[in-house]
């Protein structure tokens, strides 16, 4: 077939066709070929063809062996026991136990999404794009998997070490047995005043300064110890990204304080109890 | 062509009259499509319901009525209240374990007792009480779903508490 | 044999027919290779020429691709089911019954469904993770994170919606704490910090919204039914577009 009679966009005096495309790099792409660029067709699609394969192929052989459940129909007078929500959003359901609907449910998830956005706008490190590197990015790195295993920790309790009654099971405990129920949560500032002898006014006011305390030191420390993470970042940055972080970093702190010493609410206020 | 002082000249008016109307349709008819999702009518279930004479509970806690209208008869020393059967933390239904006299609920393991008052668990306040009142032709005991006291709890040693005395008043306990 | 077919292919090529749907030759040319890729609706979302990186699966994982499949496939086993299913409460339930039972392969197509759900919020977490690891946010590409931060929330509610479908218990009661939660929100759900201040009641405030009522019932099953059917994918379709389009625009990140 002669290329000459076959034209793909026909000449036509009514038409005019203008390809073009600002491309931005630092060298001429004309300089990279061959080396490290390649056809897309073919070789791209049938990677792309072989992977629509492997997957397609897996997906059916799964799916002989693994069926999606279906429970009674539904009964308004009766929760299924334990009630579990599907695994990824079994980690929310753990913090459920930990803080109050509106924070675990809203808060908490609205400020996980918000966080993740703000990443690239709050990551001023110019290194390590285009690559794996951890010494080169040792904070981001850390941090993000900091939050990832948190997450993933919780849903790993939601899914093996919770049974009925939401009770703490280990995978040894017989499931069909009900556990004895956690009473006597109570809050940091009721601790306060039976424990230090103070009025219910003071053991709030206590706690209020707590929490406060934890905030001030975690913004106002690193600046001094970190300066030339301040410095890099800048006060907004730095303030939003440490804000953050505290928020995240609270959560394990909180757990491990109605764990170890069943305190129900750190803070109690007329709006809201954390 | 204005000389650059403050009149405003015809083009500028039509400029603001045109896109103002576009702009004000625009959330007119947002404003339209966000009140198109709030239904008006409603077809759910009963929300006033008769439950039976007073005579018919006995003192403790009856769960005669949980499967149907999901709620809870109990009967003490003073009169009768009615609970509503939702756990206040995220609304699944609480189970009544007679030996343990509390609830607990599957989801998160919030336990409340017998009056509603929050032993364990994350549940933030009590059980809702719905209003109770006798029918004066047949006696029977009229529950009304969703007019429910919820008093503010106190934190206490042993968890949220509302004062018993407090909540037993017109409409939301019977004398009998 | 093979001079045989050479020739077929050869009056193939030259008919009008195929020179009205081909704009591109059969001989493997390097011109046809790129008119191939050019001409093609499809196929010239990519670049004529692609950088080896995009194609080793040590540097990709090649997770943004198989969250991709795997959306197809759920859209295609999705559009399947919807032939058996009516979101009615009085049948919902039975049809799920008659879907895993009755129909021929409605099990499997039910199953892939289901799995290729999972898998797709699995793939969508390792791809965040791969590209965060990678450092393939940074600038010029933080507004590409972005909207990869929305797909991934996008993901996520499709994935609550299509819960209820099956109207069974563990839909219903996943929904109703979740719908709870939503009652809980500040300032807009009624039982929420601030709500009641600003005048929300049982049935204006945004749990009311989302249920179609002040109960999970038929009004929340339908609308369920909308926003995981129709609602929610044409928005993550336009999300997606404009996510390849940057991928395209910002070209692909790696050693250059």
């Amino acid at each position: 077939m002669a290329d000459k009679s076959f034209e793909i966009f026909p000449k036509n005096s009514n038409k005019t066709y203008g390809l073009m495309e600002l491309v931005k790099g630092t060298a001429p792409a004309t300089e990279k070929e061959p080396e490290d660029t390649i056809f897309s067709w073919p070789h791209l699609f049938y990677v792309e063809l072989i992977a629509v394969l492997v997957v397609t192929a897996a997906l059916l052989f799964l799916s002989l062996y693994v069926g999606a459940p279906l429970e009674e129909e539904v009964g308004r007078d009766t929760t299924p026991n334990p009630m579990k929500a599907p695994w990824y959003f079994l980690g929310l359901q753990e913090l459920l136990v930990f803080f109050d609907p509106w924070i675990a449910g809203v808060t908490l998830p609205a400020l996980i999404i918000i966080g993740l956005m703000l990443i690239p706008f709050l990551d001023t490190n110019p290194k390590g794009s285009g690559s794996y590197t951890f010494s080169e990015r040792k904070l981001a790195v850390s941090v993000y998997a900091f939050g990832l295993g948190l997450w993933t920790a919780l849903i790993v309790i939601g899914v093996w070490f919770r049974g009925l009654d939401w009770s703490w099971y280990w995978p040894w405990n017989d499931l069909h047995v009900h556990k004895p129920p956690i009473v006597g949560l109570k809050d940091l500032s009721v601790i306060f005043a039976t424990k230090l002898g103070i009025s219910e006014f003071l053991g709030n006011t206590l706690s209020y300064l707590l929490v406060l305390v934890y905030f001030a030191v975690g913004l106002i420390i690193p600046v001094f110890i970190f300066k030339r993470f301040y410095n890099r970042l800048g006060i907004i940055r730095y303030v939003t990204t440490m804000v953050l972080f505290l928020i995240m970093a609270g959560i394990p702190v909180k757990i491990a304080l109605r764990l170890i010493f069943s305190i129900k609410y750190v803070m109690v206020t007329p709006w809201f109890k954390i | 062509m204005n000389n650059g002082d403050k009149r405003i000249t015809r083009k500028d008016f039509f400029s603001l009259v045109g896109w103002g109307g576009i702009l004000s349709t625009l959330g007119g008819s947002v404003l339209g499509f966000y009140r198109f999702y709030f239904p008006n009518v409603l077809y759910e279930s009963q929300k006033v319901f008769k439950i039976g004479k007073p005579e018919e509970f006995p003192e403790g806690l009856s769960e005669k009525w949980k499967k149907e209208r999901q709620v809870w008869v109990a009967r003490n020393k003073s009169g009768v209240y009615v609970m509503i059967s939702i756990c206040r933390h995220l609304g699944c239904t609480p189970n009544w374990f007679t030996d343990q006299q509390k609830f607990r609920c599957p989801c998160h393991g919030s336990i409340y007792d017998i009056m509603g008052n929050v032993l364990g668990g994350p549940a933030p306040r009590t059980l809702w009480r719905a209003a109770v009142k006798l029918d004066p032709v047949d006696g029977q005991i009229i529950v009304d779903f969703n007019n429910r006291q919820d008093p503010d709890p106190v934190s206490t040693e042993n968890g949220l508490q509302v004062d018993e005395a407090s909540r037993e008043i017109e409409p939301f306990f019977l004398k009998v | 044999m093979s001079n045989l077919l050479q020739r077929v292919s050869d009056w193939v090529t030259s008919t009008q027919v195929y020179k009205a749907i081909f704009r591109h030759g059969y001989e493997d040319t390097p011109r046809n290779r790129s008119l191939t890729t050019f001409s093609n609706v499809l196929y010239h979302l990519h670049p004529v020429k692609t950088r080896k990186e995009s194609i080793r699966f040590r540097y990709t994982w090649c997770m943004g691709g198989a969250t991709l499949l795997l959306f197809v496939v759920l859209t295609v086993t999705g559009l399947l089911l919807m032939f058996y299913y009516v979101p009615d409460t009085r049948r919902a339930y039975q049809d799920i019954k008659d879907i895993m039972n009755v129909v021929s392969f409605g099990s499997t197509f039910r199953n892939v469904h289901r799995l290729a759900a999972h898998g797709m919020v699995l793939t969508v977490w390792l791809h965040m993770t791969r590209v965060f690891l990678t450092g393939a946010y940074k600038p010029p590409r933080e507004f590409n994170w972005v909207v990869g931060v929305i797909l991934l929330t996008l993901t996520l509610v499709l994935s609550w919606t299509g819960y209820l479908l099956p109207w069974d218990q563990l839909a219903f009661w996943a929904v109703t704490v979740g719908t709870k939660m939503a009652g809980d929100t500040p300032l807009f759900g009624v039982e929420g910090p601030f709500g009641r201040q600003l005048g929300m009641r049982q049935d204006n405030d945004i749990k009311f919204m989302l249920l179609g009522g002040t109960e999970v019932g038929q009004n929340t099953l339908i609308r369920f039914y909308v926003l995981h059917c129709v609602v929610l994918p044409l928005v993550a379709v336009v999300f997606l577009v404009i996510h390849y389009w940057r991928v395209r625009k910002d070209g692909f990140s790696g050693p250059l």
